[in-house]
């Protein structure tokens, strides 16, 4: 296949990963931000925090956060650096998640990927396995982004105007 | 990537901005200095018995939630007793008031008849019309879900916290799930409504 068409479907298929993460973000953190007190005891849950206000802000803030991270993937926004970010939150989250199914796992004492539980990502009850599954897919199609694919149909790709090298004029 | 970095550095400094002001401007927004939990950072542990155990489980000293609720000098009533307070020609009277903990989707969906709402996480709604209740009823029931709910439990420190006397309080721990279990008619939609079901 020539190299030309090659890179112009990898980057078609880029914008519509863009799109889907988006929408995906989108569609969680909205789920989460219309009931911010089921989120908040979900959050609890974790045991990470030790402090109401921060516990608090976690919960009141991340569900906004993941929807305008969202609405920028989706508009073409600051692709990358949102992209960035999506990455730097589902990285963390996934081990939080996987850490509590293993605590889930051994106090219970059933198998892994039996574990059954609300891990507050927007989706309701999901199966560890599914949801590792789905995050490492999440984290694949940011990384499409991040390496500076699917620039077709963005509103500003990024902040900052493109360096562009003027020839080297040999005298 | 020294760009993609101050890039993602903005995102995260216009994001977090946009989201604290939403968070202030929603309706079903959280009060970020409220301690929703009364202190109680850690959640009861998860239950790992099944329904029929739990419900036989209920009040038994083993429950992890009646020993948090009495640590917190919160008296705790069972099934019997719940029945028996309802059926108390007081309860008519309003000399005995029952509370659900619930949020408004689950109270709509069915409540113990004549029972008043008390969201614990938007008292600010509900503690009008609640609090002159309490002060004037001898005896306040105050129930959640059941099970590993902690919103009855939450929503009585409220109460307290607001100088209702301890001593009128009782928390009923199995709940609405309880009070279903058991047979007894629910009602839907609004106090009063007339709209019950088993």
């Amino acid at each position: 296949m020539d190299p030309s068409a090659k890179k112009k479907r990898l980057d078609t298929a880029a914008v519509f990963a863009r799109w889907f993460l988006g929408g995906i973000f989108i569609y969680m953190g909205l789920m989460k931000a219309l009931d911010p007190v089921a989120f908040l005891k979900l959050v609890r849950e974790y045991e990470m925090v030790g402090s109401s206000v921060l516990l608090n802000s976690i919960a009141s803030v991340l569900p906004w956060f993941e929807v305008f991270c969202g609405v920028l993937l989706l508009t073409g926004v600051a692709v990358r650096g949102s992209a960035l970010v999506l990455l730097g939150m589902l990285i963390p989250f996934t081990f939080i998640v996987l850490k509590r199914a293993l605590a889930i796992a051994s106090a219970e004492g059933i198998l892994f990927c039996a574990v059954k539980f609300n891990c507050g990502c927007g989706t309701g009850d999901v199966l560890i396995c599914q949801k590792l599954v789905e995050n490492t897919g999440l984290m694949l199609l940011a990384l499409l982004p991040l390496v500076g694919l699917g620039k077709k149909w963005t509103l500003r790709f990024s902040l900052w105007p493109t360096e562009t090298r003027e020839p080297i004029a040999l005298s | 990537m020294k760009k993609v970095l101050l890039e993602a550095l903005l995102v995260v400094a216009v994001g977090a901005v946009v989201a604290f002001a939403a968070n202030a401007l929603s309706p079903r927004g959280l009060k970020l200095t409220e301690d929703y939990f009364h202190g109680e950072m850690l959640p009861v542990p998860r239950a790992r018995t099944n329904r029929t155990e739990f419900v036989a489980a209920t009040n038994s000293a083993l429950d992890p939630v009646v020993t948090r609720l009495k640590e917190k000098g919160l008296q705790v009533i069972n099934g019997d007793k719940a029945v028996e307070l309802f059926h108390n020609p007081l309860y008519q009277q309003g000399a005995i008031i029952f509370l659900d903990a619930r949020n408004d989707e689950h109270y709509q969906s069915g409540h113990v008849p004549g029972a008043y709402q008390f969201d614990n996480y938007h008292p600010e709604n509900y503690m009008g019309t609640v609090f002159p209740l309490c002060q004037s009823a001898q005896k306040i029931v105050v129930y959640c879900n059941g099970g590993n709910c902690e919103d009855s439990q939450f929503a009585a420190l409220t109460l307290r916290d607001a100088q209702v006397p301890n001593e009128k309080l009782f928390v009923y721990t199995g709940g609405i799930t309880e009070w279903t279990n058991r047979g007894y008619a629910v009602e839907v939609g609004e106090r009063n409504s007339g709209k019950t079901h088993k």
